[in-house]
């Protein structure tokens, strides 16, 4: 069995690094680790570096914390390394990247709808108002 | 027909607590030759709706965005040849090399030093041993020469006193007088002791 050191491998894979979320933690409390990882290799196993963290639930002080090793992850993107777009995302948002298209669409998709619900109840309040109203002058 | 096909996903085990239920993911219940369900016959799957609007002014942003982040990839491949080749021929080098001799300069006069001072005691070492070394055998030689002396010594003493001896030896001239002498001079070694030490000579037995 030969055991393939990490420059073989690189040249046996064809060589896909990935910056992902690796999945770790407990029952109904997830974590992640930003990890620079083979492609096909499983989502929590070995990987190459581990480049920071994420920690989806929000702290005391109602934060999500997110770590970042900026030297490490420049080196692995001038290496060739793809990022997912969860930490596509994130990066975005940090500053390192620019702002992802999602991140704003989602954003602007929320105030519409917000936008609308808003209408939507002063209108409701208007008619009812009038409908009030029309009612009082028949009466 | 329903066959479950277990292939359970890599669980991470060093960070769940002990006690804890392992949850191993199966995917999918069905396998490919089972039929589709029957709630599930007649339904048409729908993609989701696209506003043209939204859509045009997302691709125009995923233009940008794919094009800023070709440019972010070639300045960090840049930035990394760059601190390569600093590394290996740039002025850090030379600096480097530069200290490294020194270095090595500063060790090997440091190691030559050492090796003086070392030889110095090496030297002073051997001398002191060299000195005991004849000490112990002039020693050596006087403490023999006073044991042949000794030996010489009582060998003398003895022929002394075998020469003082010799005047009481019984000889065959001797012989005639020392017997008479002996028979009238009986000598009676007899004595008679108590627990206090109290000699008495003069006893019944001749």
């Amino acid at each position: 069995m030969v055991h393939l050191s990490s420059a073989l491998l690189r040249r046996y894979h064809g060589g896909l690094v990935i910056i992902r979320l690796a999945l770790g933690g407990c029952t109904n409390r997830p974590f992640y680790r930003i990890v620079a990882a083979f492609n096909k290799r499983a989502r929590d196993s070995k990987y190459i570096e581990q480049l920071g963290t994420y920690d989806p639930l929000p702290n005391i002080y109602n934060e999500k914390l997110v770590s970042f090793n900026y030297d490490r992850i420049k080196y692995w993107i001038g290496c060739g390394a793809h990022t997912t777009k969860p930490v596509a995302k994130l990066l975005g948002l940090a500053g390192f990247f620019p702002l992802h298209p999602m991140t704003v669409t989602a954003a602007e998709r929320l105030r519409k709808l917000a936008a609308q619900k808003e209408q939507e109840a002063s209108g409701s309040g208007t008619e009812e108002g009038q409908g009030k109203e029309e009612q009082r002058q028949e009466a | 027909l329903l066959r479950v096909a277990k292939c359970p996903v890599q669980v991470c085990r060093f960070l769940s607590p002990r006690g804890s239920v392992l949850i191993e993911t199966v995917r999918g219940r069905k396998s490919r030759n089972d039929p589709k369900a029957k709630s599930k016959q007649d339904r048409v799957k729908v993609p989701p709706p696209i506003d043209p609007v939204e859509m045009v002014v997302l691709k125009e942003r995923y233009t940008q965005y794919q094009m800023i982040m070709r440019a972010l990839r070639v300045e960090f491949k840049e930035q990394i040849m760059r601190r390569r080749y600093e590394e290996e021929v740039g002025s850090r080098a030379e600096e480097r090399t530069k200290h490294e001799a020194e270095e090595h300069r500063a060790l090997m006069a440091w190691n030559d030093a050492e090796n003086l001072r070392l030889r110095q005691l090496r030297e002073i070492r051997v001398q002191k041993e060299v000195e005991e070394l004849a000490m112990k055998r002039e020693e050596a030689i006087g403490l023999q020469e006073e044991k042949r002396r000794k030996i010489l010594k009582e060998k003398e003493q003895e022929i002394l006193q075998l020469q003082e001896d010799v005047k009481t030896f019984i000889t065959l001239e001797n012989l005639d007088q020392r017997i008479e002498e002996a028979l009238d001079n009986p000598k009676n070694y007899n004595f008679a002791i108590d627990k206090e030490g109290r000699i008495v000579k003069r006893t019944a037995i001749p």
